[in-house]
């Protein structure tokens, strides 16, 4: 993992981010840093705990589910994907359907991962949305090819305190803005109907734990 | 008759195939989400995207294997650069109509370079000297000029478009120069330099697409979600968005 950041300078950053909501009295320039910082912490953590050919088939997966939960903000991503079936589902099928959501994040996150195990990733920099909304752009390479390396981006947001991923883009297509499309148009051919959704949402994640065919 | 008219009879065919496809689904009032999502003719495309699924599950994967087994990977890194590097004229041609003088430079200092030292286009010496390739379309040139994209449409044989895009296609034909040159044996060279680049495509998009069926709650928006957001990424030039994403 290549760093785009000095070691003294992220471990000025990391105390920062560990000294809870520090950042966030900060000034924009600071608190796009510490976003920058987060990115590029986290994301080498993940890739480490799929590479990590010690562990097995089941510590991987909980280890990389344990981080990813302490870095994604699940519940906000599953609101979004529903669209506008959000406002007109029955709560308790709202709250069922996030936990099912959750358990298909992270199924689908491990299989995206996966693939990207033996790349670098080099935070290239980032850009405010508004106060605590950040792209973190980054580049994804492959050391042993000639192609040119991929741009994948990081939403962060930082208005619960610290900072969490909400999004992830690979050369500009949004995950999130593809799961709601994809979500709200399963639920227009099935009536609306989120129970539906939450029995295919679990059957999905059963088959993304089970190696490609 | 040259590679042009062919090529034009055959999109042409295509188009007319379209055409009855949306006067067949004329009567199918759309549902207010399909409308909402702009895909009025949401289950015609639906049924397009199995057929479409159906010559790729029999036809374009049996051949892709026997690509695979019978050309190996250097072999078919030559093919795609080859058909990479028929590709330029028309790739700079459409940076010059939008403007990307620099772009479109880069894309002649490629053919020059690659049809040269990189025999005919088969290598690709340009990138190894900084010269990276990018794609550029009439489709992505009418959206600079602000021709709104239209409803989505799953066309038979070359899937996700619409009709910005499906024009961009024919338009793409008639200009390229090797469609233009009068060759005795022109639809053996068509045919044949279309069936390498459906091979070559699927070659390099096997893995991705595998995956995308895999995890898909419902394959066909999860492929409408994705092509649309590939082509505005393509029309910006990998310009970042940020600020035009929804609030969440």
């Amino acid at each position: 993992m290549r760093l785009s950041t000095s070691p003294t300078r992220r471990a000025m950053l990391l105390a920062a981010l560990l000294s809870g909501t520090a950042f966030l009295a900060a000034g924009p320039a600071a608190a796009a840093t510490v976003a920058e910082s987060f990115v590029d912490e986290n994301i080498r953590k993940g890739l480490d705990i799929l590479r990590d050919k010690k562990l097995t088939t089941a510590q991987r997966r909980d280890q990389f589910e344990t981080l990813l939960l302490g870095l994604v903000d699940v519940r906000r991503i599953g609101l979004f994907t529903l669209g506008q079936y959000r406002r007109t589902a029955p709560p308790e099928d709202v709250e069922a359907f996030l936990n099912a959501f959750k358990n298909y994040a992270t199924a689908a996150y491990q299989s995206y991962f996966a693939k990207y195990t033996n790349q670098t990733l080099k935070v290239t920099g980032s850009t405010q949305r508004t106060p605590t909304d950040f792209i973190v752009q980054t580049l994804l390479s492959d050391p042993n090819s000639n192609q040119q390396p991929a741009e994948v981006d990081f939403r962060v947001r930082t208005d619960t305190g610290k900072p969490v991923l909400v999004d992830v883009a690979y050369q500009g297509i949004w995950l999130s803005l593809e799961e709601r499309d994809q979500f709200v148009a399963f639920l227009g051919q099935n009536n609306g109907n989120v129970r539906t959704l939450i029995a295919h949402l679990s059957e999905l994640a059963v088959n993304l734990g089970k190696p490609a065919q | 008759m040259g590679f042009g008219s062919d090529m034009r009879g055959v999109r042409g065919l295509l188009f007319g195939l379209v055409a009855l496809a949306l006067a067949g689904c004329a009567t199918r009032p759309p549902s207010p989400d399909a409308l909402a999502a702009n895909d009025p003719y949401e289950q015609t495309n639906r049924d397009m995207l199995k057929f479409n699924g159906k010559i790729d599950k029999y036809f374009v994967i049996p051949t892709v294997g026997v690509y695979f087994i019978l050309v190996p990977e250097g072999g078919r890194r030559g093919v795609h650069n080859f058909l990479g590097n028929l590709s330029l004229p028309t790739i700079f041609v459409n940076d010059m109509l939008q403007g990307e003088l620099s772009r479109a430079g880069k894309s002649m200092w490629r053919l020059v370079i690659n049809s040269t030292v990189g025999v005919g286009g088969f290598f690709d010496p340009a990138s190894k000297i900084g010269v990276p390739g990018h794609g550029e379309d009439f489709g992505q040139t009418l959206a600079v000029w602000g021709v709104e994209e239209g409803p989505y449409l799953v066309l038979p044989f070359f899937g996700p478009s619409n009709p910005r895009d499906a024009t961009g296609l024919v338009v793409d034909a008639a200009m390229d120069p090797t469609n233009q040159i009068p060759f005795k044996q022109h639809i053996w060279w068509a045919a044949g330099r279309e069936y390498f680049t459906l091979l070559d495509l699927r070659a390099q998009t096997y893995q991705t697409i595998q995956g995308i069926q895999r995890s898909s709650v419902d394959y066909y928006s999860s492929l409408r979600s994705l092509y649309r957001q590939l082509r505005n990424e393509q029309i910006r030039n990998g310009r970042k968005q940020a600020l035009d994403l929804p609030d969440f």
